[in-house]
């Protein structure tokens, strides 16, 4: 019972941490389990994807009801991200322990540089807009006027591309992006997360998408890349469910909390908990990856 | 597909997330409940997943038929999601997106079929 409550605990954690810096919880779920529990880093990765799809679903809805998600290109790219989770849900059951306990201290690494490269206050810049955008450019897409019509999606690619992008914004380089998609993907589930730190910068330093608009629709994203491979994961008996149990309820608990105490909490000193958290736990990952502290 | 028809089917998506998401988060809370009433640790051996016995496991009210019901819910309500969007795209007559809708939807089978071939 004391192990539940710790699972329980421990993805509440998780789910605060991740919903207040949009992260999502797969980055502490795995080494929480694998580290706390002893759990083999494969079977708490596959805990960590039902842990990650549930907290895209309950936030993709928000989302998507306030219009902020573009799900025309969050098919597209999860077309490809998909794919990406089935070579890297067929490549996780090859590979061995350590590496990917070593590969999941890179990606702890690369967060921490990530989170200490955030500004201050973490505005959302705005990427270039198109000469018609209207004010909506700046705080997001908005509802548009009823009935208008929408770029023909048949024909020509540029139609299609027109068809993908939203008010206010235009999306380029849909081949890189694809190509980026596929990549998140493997990572997902390789790494039981959702993939939003490679996604978003993707779409949004390279596709041209708002920061938001980003953010959403990778959250949009995570579930399909996330469930592909977790399919996967339970075909292969890679999802224990009386882990998976206690820890996803915490995760969506957390993430409940999270979300509505965002406002009230200093994001600055969150952060630099956080980083000194991951660091410490990149370092026992490590060590774990160097086959030490088996 | 004009705007309204866009704004209508994201609803539509956004309900079934929400629905999908809080009906599987509350069999796997069940299961939870459950875990703690019997006594069972989330660290002993798990049994493996069989749609078989899951009807017997939930009628004999067994944690792990709750958990394993929440997280084939939580894994498939992504996947309905694709579903809902290409049923809403075929209305609209959009074919662009109707042929994404069903090349995700093939390659959820894939996973499937990987999944299925290598247990």
């Amino acid at each position: 019972m004391l192990i539940a409550l710790a699972m329980l605990g421990g993805g509440v954690v998780a789910g605060v941490f991740g919903s207040l810096l949009g992260l999502g919880g797969g980055i502490l779920i795995v080494p929480f389990l694998s580290l706390g529990f002893g759990l083999p880093v494969r079977e708490a990765v596959g805990v960590s994807l039902v842990c990650v799809i549930v907290t895209s679903g309950a936030s993709a809805a928000v989302y998507l009801d306030r219009r902020v998600a573009n799900l025309r290109l969050g098919m597209v790219l999860e077309l490809f991200t998909a794919s990406g989770a089935v070579i890297g849900g067929a490549i996780a059951f090859l590979i061995d322990e350590q590496l990917l306990a070593g590969l999941f201290t890179l990606l702890l690494l690369y967060t921490i540089v990530t989170m200490l490269r955030r500004p201050a206050s973490a505005p959302a810049p705005e990427p270039t807009t198109l000469p018609e955008s209207g004010p909506s450019a700046a705080t997001g897409p908005a509802a548009p006027a009823p009935a208008a019509p929408i770029a023909s999606a048949s024909g020509t690619f540029p139609a299609f591309i027109a068809a993908l992008s939203g008010p206010g914004y235009a999306v380029r380089n849909l081949r890189l992006g694809t190509v980026g998609a596929v990549f998140a993907g493997v990572m997902s589930a390789l790494l039981g997360i959702g993939g939003g730190l490679v996604k978003v910068p993707l779409m949004h330093l390279f596709m041209n998408v708002p920061l938001r608009v980003a953010t959403a629709t990778s959250n949009l994203m995570v579930g399909i890349t996330a469930s592909t491979s977790a399919i996967v994961y339970l075909l292969r008996g890679g999802i224990d469910p009386l882990v998976a149990g206690p820890t996803a309820l915490g995760v969506f608990v957390g993430a409940a909390i999270g979300s509505r105490a965002a406002h009230r909490i200093d994001l600055r000193v969150l952060r630099l908990l956080f980083v000194v958290v991951l660091a410490y736990t990149a370092f026992e990952m490590a060590q774990r990856a160097l086959g030490a502290g088996q | 597909m004009t705007r309204t028809d866009d704004r209508r089917l994201e609803a539509s998506i956004a309900r079934l997330l929400t629905i999908g998401t809080y009906v599987s988060v509350a069999f796997i809370a069940i299961g939870v409940v459950a875990l703690f009433a019997t006594g069972v640790s989330p660290l002993d051996a798990a049994p493996a997943f069989d749609l078989g016995r899951l009807p017997g496991d939930l009628v004999a009210l067994r944690p792990a038929g709750f958990l394993w019901l929440g997280i084939i819910g939580v894994i498939a309500t992504p996947a309905s999601r694709v579903a809902a969007a290409l049923v809403g795209y075929a209305r609209s007559g959009e074919r662009p997106m109707m042929l994404v809708s069903v090349l995700v939807l093939i390659v959820i089978a894939v996973g499937v079929a990987t999944g299925v071939a290598a247990s």
